[in-house]
């Protein structure tokens, strides 16, 4: 009902906040580009990893409240700071209270189950630490390929 | 209920969370209760109070159909609370105060 593509998500953020640049996911459709050698291959997983996240941050945001409480966040500037998990907290924390850290699991969960990674909603829970694992096993795995 | 309060219900447990998707997924879903908590992998013990909290709250409806008693999203009240609550965050700034 509330599917939001990445690339609609990344649309959005522009438009509702100005200057992004457009991600840089490969158009084979995969979530990780090939690591390439040299200095800018970091930088180029952190883009995708950043860009991952943000369309799944956008996708809960909207399955869960709705495409038009996502278009208000996004115009609060919300999704600027989606993928720094310490600064995305703190404003997911001022909007919805406790809330935050349901929206925060959701959000988890669905990195967790995209890139393959056991989730435990009995476990203790710590969105940056979580979002952390995930980003390794993302390196880890672009290495291996 | 404000639309504070009903956004403190509908984010009140992680349940609660995963039960929302569920719906907004699939919003012409219908199932019992054991069914519905089948579909987020849990057991119906541990989502049968949140399921009551959200037909208190109108969005979920409950319905008997032959022998089972089946839940279902009620659309109209759905968007209804769905605009409250983007009504209320409209007033709410990032990083704090109202």
């Amino acid at each position: 009902m509330f599917q939001v593509s990445r690339q609609q998500c990344e649309d959005m953020m522009r438009m509702a906040m100005g200057t992004r640049e457009s991600s840089s996911a490969n158009p084979h459709g995969n979530l990780w580009p090939a690591q390439k050698s040299g200095a800018n291959s970091n930088s180029t997983l952190e883009e995708a990893f950043s860009s991952l996240l943000t369309g799944i941050v956008c996708d809960a945001l909207a399955n869960a409240l709705g495409r038009y409480v996502l278009d208000i966040l996004a115009s609060k500037g919300l999704l600027d700071d989606s993928d720094n998990p310490k600064q995305f907290d703190r404003g997911l924390q001022s909007l919805f209270g406790n809330g935050a850290s349901v929206l925060e699991r959701i959000v988890v969960k669905d990195l967790y189950r995209k890139l393959s990674i056991p989730y435990n909603s009995d476990a203790g829970f710590d969105y940056e630490k979580s979002l952390e694992a995930a980003k390794e096993v993302c390196f880890v795995e672009s290495r291996l390929k | 209920m404000s639309g504070g309060e009903i956004l403190s219900t509908l984010l009140a447990s992680e349940v609660r969370g995963d039960l929302l998707i569920l719906f907004h997924k699939n919003p012409g879903l219908i199932d019992t209760v054991d069914g519905i908590a089948r579909r987020i992998g849990r057991t119906t013990i541990s989502v049968i109070s949140d399921v009551r909290e959200l037909l208190q709250l109108g969005l979920l409806k409950q319905e008997r159909i032959g022998a089972s008693e089946v839940v279902f999203l009620d659309r109209a009240k759905d968007r209804e609370i769905l605009e409250l609550v983007a009504n209320h965050l409209k007033t709410v700034r990032i990083g704090g105060e109202n």
